[in-house]
């Protein structure tokens, strides 16, 4: 049997396997709490935006940021991780883990092939804390892009310490997200003594906290950890829809009655 | 042997490639006067290592065979095996670790913890083996074993601690402060062999206190008694500490960790003071083997001479006189003259020859007692093999041994050359459990099979020199398999009537993709259609089945097989009938359940300088290689990926030259990853090629 294709409409191949996985991604994204929310990772930092999650340590900074990115790399955008003070597998195993765990909470099975389609997405880049400058990132990072090798969309900067000196690098770090068209998230470690700003910042990021477009707080209330948006784009994120799990981590909805 | 067994410490050395395992065991050697001159893995003077024996180690400079010694140090017996550091021979380091009560982790103070450190280490927790750990070369540039210390904790998991801080780094690297003794250790003479002792220098009094402090404090988790002194502020006596650090490293919550460097004959005698004061007796070592007789039940060994024998052949090796087993006796003496039982083939073996081994020299002794290691002549075995006394049911329990993932066909020059080569063969694959060989029945090739390129390569070289078998070799072939993606039912009907008895089998049931196992066989067959004694024979016709893929002739795994309907005929159903059946059945069955090829992806690391990290990346990716992530450590640059293995054949002569000689790569097995759809074309394309010229 002949297949016809009208030259006007040309055909198009449906590959059923690739046709599955898509609508599994697809799946997995309207389960994603940030999606639910009504958000996607471009709508909570727009490039070349600068945002930074504030916690104390242990509180969720990095896995909150895991995944906004994991969010990104389910939308086919590539994530640069740069790590300041973890090891590649360290970083590796953050993805791993609430990956696994989102899939469980949404109550997927079988998402090997998924992870792996998304896995291509990400890339890791580690530096010691001290040997870490903004010239060397560019440098890296024009390796990775001029190769064709990863473009990325987002670049989550995790351990960049806060301390007064901190300005001149980020006013570096703003240039290279103008020049590479990219979102930069920051985690910002915040220390129990840090005092309050008129603003709701802690005092440390006062300083710096106009170079930022989003600022999202994760205090610890109770049993739960509130996603308070304390700077944002104007009417996008109320505060208190969002909840991170401290047993899991996984960012959560709040249910209706719990918003009123 | 001395004969006191708490006087016994059987330790391994292990670490990375080039981080000195063999140079320091050189001169853990030479200290304790087991050689009297010292020669170097590449020296100039050409003989090389001590324990680098074969031809191939000296000239390459890498050790390939692990090797075993004994030497005596402060009155304390003391057997080592150095092992391979290229991943290639990770069996030999597999089996030395089996064997060996504790180890000594060598980490280089520049590049510190290394891809096939983490590899290593994990080999290490696999038989929960407590170690030590060696940061050498403190004498290169770039040296900082802070960081290594720290790369321990973070990268490793472990609780690292620094027994020593160096005096000096770099090119002014003079000994190291004790930080029990709070003493400073100098190495002088022509070799390092005086250890002079004396004040810790004023400049590093401070910094001594303080790595003190952190040793102590680590310390006194395992001992109530140091807790105690520490909060009365009483004066540590180094007996406590140690006696702390010790119980420490065997629960192998601590890990002490010595520094020096072995090249320049500095602080290797601390490092052998550490080994006899925390790393444990072959009594302080729980060892279990399984009773054979009682549904394979751990029992408990005991290291007593006089019990019943139980003990390992870990490794075997073809020497002068014949067959040259290694053992480790774990409970039991056995003697020469004696007799014991070989438990995988139930054969009594009487005990000839008894020898210590010293690299390739060999001293013969009567009897290795529970807690030794040793060697015996004229045994035939395997390597893995438990030998009892007779009447004794036990067997060791089992080595992980990895599949091979690359293959190489082999073709002698002559007919004597063919004979070489079926000798050779027959013994590399009883001495290596990952090296394996068969004749392809389509192309009637030799095909050896191994874990890597190197792998292959030096067992080429070993023909050559050892068995005189000259051959010449294809193109390497990588150990492509095939499995089903979809659920598919089978109903198959095998007749045959070619006169007298005939033939005839029914088999029904499904197909179904098994993450977990290579392959699954279910039977719920009820009712007898399939009468009981057949269901083996279907089994083993699906295995059959999957040894080979119909189309491309690749083994076909992760398969589950349920057979829930059948049918027999009362006198032409047979065996061989079932047998038919299941494998046509699986035949007929499997094109349909989606079949896919899949391909081994390796885990490669490049540990390059930092400004090559931009062409070691893209010749990564060129090889289809997926980058995990690049680790910036300083003049340093590791970047991790998963690349096919297809790829990756001559990737270090590409990485040579693209980076001046300065980057350096290890590979090893990840998993298997489906192949995408344009690759599995030519795979198809090659393997109808190669069953066309076979044709």
């Amino acid at each position: 049997m002949t297949l016809l294709v009208s030259p006007a409409r040309p055909g198009k191949i449906l590959f059923l396997k690739d046709r599955c996985r898509h609508m599994l991604k697809k799946e997995f994204l309207t389960h994603h709490p940030i999606h639910n929310a009504g958000f996607t990772s471009e709508e909570l930092l727009p490039p070349p935006g600068f945002g930074a999650v504030l916690a104390r340590a242990g509180v969720g900074k990095t896995a909150f940021l895991v995944q906004v990115a994991l969010h990104a790399m389910l939308n086919d955008f590539d994530v640069l991780h740069v790590s300041l003070h973890d090891p590649v597998n360290k970083i590796d195993l953050w993805y791993r883990e609430l990956f696994i765990n989102m899939a469980r909470q949404s109550g997927m099975s079988r998402v090997d092939d998924m992870w792996q389609e998304i896995m291509p997405h990400r890339f890791i880049m580690t530096f010691k804390i001290d040997g870490f400058t903004v010239p060397k990132l560019e440098e890296r990072l024009t390796d990775l892009t001029v190769q064709d090798i990863f473009h990325p969309k987002m670049i989550i900067m995790d351990g960049l310490h806060f301390d007064p000196s901190v300005r001149e690098k980020l006013e570096a770090l703003k240039g290279l997200a103008e020049r590479f068209s990219v979102a930069l998230w920051f985690t910002a470690h915040i220390h129990r003594h840090d005092g309050v700003t008129g603003g709701g910042l802690p005092v440390s990021l006062g300083p710096v906290s106009d170079l930022f477009d989003t600022l999202i707080l994760l205090q610890p209330d109770g049993e739960r950890i509130p996603v308070k948006m304390v700077k944002g784009p104007p009417g996008k994120m109320p505060s208190g829809r969002l909840f991170l799990d401290p047993s899991t981590l996984l960012i959560e909805k709040a249910d209706a009655a719990e918003m009123t | 042997m001395i004969g006191h067994i708490e006087r016994v410490r059987n330790i391994g050395i292990s670490a990375h490639i080039d981080s000195g395992k063999t140079t320091l065991t050189e001169r853990i050697l030479f200290y304790t006067k087991r050689i009297h001159a010292m020669h170097d893995v590449k020296g100039k003077d050409g003989v090389g290592a001590t324990m680098d024996s074969m031809d191939l180690e000296r000239e390459r400079g890498i050790t390939i065979a692990s090797a075993a010694t004994y030497c005596r140090w402060r009155d304390h017996e003391i057997n080592i095996i150095d092992t391979p550091g290229h991943v290639d021979f990770t069996i030999e380091v597999e089996r030395s670790l089996r064997v060996l009560d504790g180890a000594v982790l060598v980490l280089c103070a520049v590049g510190g913890v290394q891809s096939q450190s983490i590899t290593v280490d994990q080999q290490m927790k696999r038989y929960r083996v407590p170690r030590i750990a060696f940061i050498n070369k403190v004498d290169r540039t770039g040296a900082n074993p802070f960081r290594v210390v720290q790369q321990l904790r973070t990268k490793l998991g472990h609780n690292a601690v620094a027994m020593q801080i160096p005096i000096g780094l770099e090119g002014r690297f003079q000994g190291v402060v004790d930080l029990v003794s709070m003493k400073a250790l100098y190495f002088e003479g022509e070799n390092g062999e005086t250890v002079r002792e004396d004040a810790v220098p004023d400049s590093l009094v401070d910094e001594a206190k303080k790595y003190r402090e952190i040793l102590v404090d680590a310390a006194s988790v395992f001992s109530d008694e140091l807790t105690e002194a520490i909060l009365e502020e009483r004066e540590i006596p180094e007996s406590l500490l140690n006696d702390a650090l010790r119980k420490g490293t065997l629960s192998r919550e601590l890990t002490p960790v010595f520094m020096g460097s072995a090249y320049k004959n500095k602080a290797v005698q601390p490092l052998l003071d550490g080994v006899v004061n925390l790393l444990p007796t072959p009594l302080e070592v729980r060892n279990e083997a399984l009773d054979m007789g009682r549904d394979e039940i751990p029992v408990e060994l005991a290291s007593d001479p006089e019990k019943p024998v139980v003990a390992l052949a870990f490794k075997l090796e073809d020497g002068q006189y014949g067959q040259l087993t290694y053992i480790r006796a774990y409970q039991g003496t056995i003697a020469r003259g004696s007799t014991v039982v070989n438990s995988r083939t139930e054969k009594k073996v009487k005990i000839g020859r008894v020898v210590r081994m010293h690299a390739d020299q060999m001293e013969d002794i009567e009897a290795i007692p529970a807690g030794y290691i040793g060697a015996l002549f004229g045994v035939d075995c395997a390597s893995g093999d438990t030998f009892t006394s007779p009447g004794t049911n036990l067997t060791m329990t089992s080595m992980f041994v990895p599949s091979p993932v690359i293959s190489l066909a082999i073709v002698p020059k002559d007919n004597k050359a063919q004979i070489n080569m079926s000798k050779a063969l027959n013994r590399f694959t009883k001495e290596d459990p990952t090296f394996r060989t068969f004749v392809d029945q389509e192309t009637n090739e030799t095909i050896i099979e191994g874990m890597g390129e190197l792998h292959l390569e030096i067992y080429v070289e070993r023909m050559r020199r050892e068995y005189g078998a000259e051959v010449t070799t294809g193109k390497p072939r990588v150990a492509y398999r095939e499995t089903i993606t979809q659920k598919m039912d089978f109903n198959y009907t095998h007749r045959k009537q070619t006169g007298g008895a005939g033939q005839y089998a029914r088999i029904a049931g499904y197909l179904e993709p098994c993450g977990e196992a290579d392959f699954l066989f279910e039977n719920r067959i009820t009712g007898g259609v399939i009468p009981t004694q057949f269901i083996p024979s279907c089994e083993k016709g699906f295995r059959a089945a999957m040894e080979k893929s119909p189309k491309l002739e690749f083994p076909i795994t992760g398969v589950r097989v349920v057979i829930n309907d059948g049918a027999f005929h009362a006198v032409d159903s047979s065996d061989m009938a079932f047998q038919t059946a299941a494998r046509a059945a699986f035949r007929e069955t499997f094109q349909k359940a989606r079949p896919v090829v899949q391909e081994p992806i390796m885990k490669v690391v490049v540990e390059t300088p930092s400004e090559f990290q931009g062409s070691a990346m893209g010749l990564l990716n060129q090889r289809r290689g997926m980058i995990i992530g690049a680790q910036d450590e300083g003049v340093l640059s590791s970047i991790e990926a998963q690349v096919p293995l297809a790829e990756m054949f001559g990737f270090s002569t590409v990485l040579r030259s693209a980076t001046q000689g300065k980057a350096q790569f290890t590979m090893e097995f990840a998993h298997y990853r489906q192949v995408p759809q344009s690759i599995a074309e030519k795979i198809a394309e090659e393997a109808a090629q190669r069953k066309k010229s076979a044709a």
